[in-house]
């Protein structure tokens, strides 16, 4: 059977589908005008493009400001600490501490372990604290140094009398 | 279901091949009304009406189908922003004309239809009314396709531009429904 009457209706013609097409043209559509209320008017396309971009400008705010508090978090008491060590050229220099065995430094930082030593390095306050009760300790020390010599002198000529 | 698989037997590539002169005039008329032409919309009225006909003949009552042929360009109208791609007009107002068919059939179902041959007053009439029946006893692929081919006029190659189905599965719908038409038509006496 050659369908091509049917489908474009090219070929030669079938009898039975010009027949039909005949009898059903009858009712074929019958055009008539379109009745649209004259106050009616198309709803402009909603463009959703502005508040897109504010909604991205929101969140790259908002990411960029995260990243920020971040790395400032993070470099903040390194910046701290290196403010705190550095001395303030209007404040009066600490008196100068001898250095022995006996009296270890209170900061001890390595390059190998520079976090974990900043962690024992004290406040400026306290460190003034700590520096002056070490002087105290150190005169109270003399001190009986001094007593305890002094003593010895006194026994060695009681002794020397005792002799003579 | 709205549409069967025969219908949406469809590929961007034969899309893309069937692109006709017709489409761009879609595309520029459906601007233009969203710009405020209502007398573009007139035009894709002129151009589409019949098939918007077609498809409601193969489902609904011939009394009803004039006034939903209204309803649903008065709908689309209102709708026309919600369209993306204006050169699927064709198949976007096909799909709103068959989901009406539907929605029509499920408001009335508790209301009584007449036949429609009890209307048609002449003899041609009564048996192109009958022929219809035939049709709308037929699968839903093959009866839009008969109508829109053989109440309408429109050819195989219009019926894929207009409705947005491929010629190919358009061709087959013809050819099957007509194959099955003939059968059922061979009953009849004195055609």
């Amino acid at each position: 059977m050659n369908d091509d009457y049917l489908w474009d209706k090219t070929g030669p013609p079938d009898s039975q589908i010009q027949q039909l097409e005949e009898i059903l043209g009858t009712l074929r559509y019958q055009p008539a005008p379109l009745n649209l209320p004259t106050n009616l008017v198309v709803p402009k396309r909603r463009s959703y493009l502005p508040l897109l971009a504010i909604a991205a400008s929101l969140l790259l705010a908002i990411l960029a400001g995260g990243i920020w508090l971040l790395v400032r978090s993070r470099h903040e008491p390194v910046i701290t600490r290196l403010e705190e060590k550095a001395p303030k050229p209007d404040e009066a220099p600490l008196p100068p501490v001898k250095k022995s065995a006996v009296n270890p430094p209170l900061v001890v930082a390595t390059n190998k372990h520079r976090h974990k030593a900043a962690s024992f390095v004290l406040p400026k306050r306290e460190r003034e604290e700590a520096l002056l009760a070490k002087e105290q300790v150190m005169l109270a020390l003399r001190l009986t140094s001094e007593k305890l010599s002094l003593v010895h002198k006194k026994t060695q000529i009681k002794n020397q009398h005792k002799v003579g | 279901m709205y549409a069967t698989a025969d219908m949406l037997l469809t590929s961007p590539q034969a899309h893309a091949a069937e692109q006709s002169p017709e489409t761009a005039v879609e595309v520029v008329l459906v601007k233009a009304v969203l710009e405020g032409d209502r007398d573009g919309f007139a035009r894709l009225y002129d151009l589409y009406a019949p098939m918007v006909h077609g498809i409601l003949l193969a489902r609904v009552p011939r009394a009803e189908v004039d006034d939903l042929v209204q309803d649903i360009f008065f709908h689309a109208f209102k709708k026309l922003h919600t369209l993306r791609d204006a050169a699927a007009f064709g198949p976007w107002i096909a799909m709103i004309a068959r989901n009406r068919a539907v929605d029509f059939h499920r408001r009335s179902r508790e209301t009584v239809e007449l036949d429609d041959d009890v209307r048609g007053s002449d003899t041609h009439d009564s048996r192109a009314t009958e022929i219809l029946e035939l049709i709308r006893n037929l699968p839903e692929a093959y009866r839009e396709t008969l109508v829109l081919r053989l109440v309408e006029g429109m050819t195989g190659p219009e019926i894929a531009a207009r409705t947005g189905l491929t010629a190919a599965s358009v061709r087959v719908n013809l050819h099957r429904g007509m194959k099955l038409l003939r059968e059922r038509l061979g009953f009849m006496e004195g055609l």
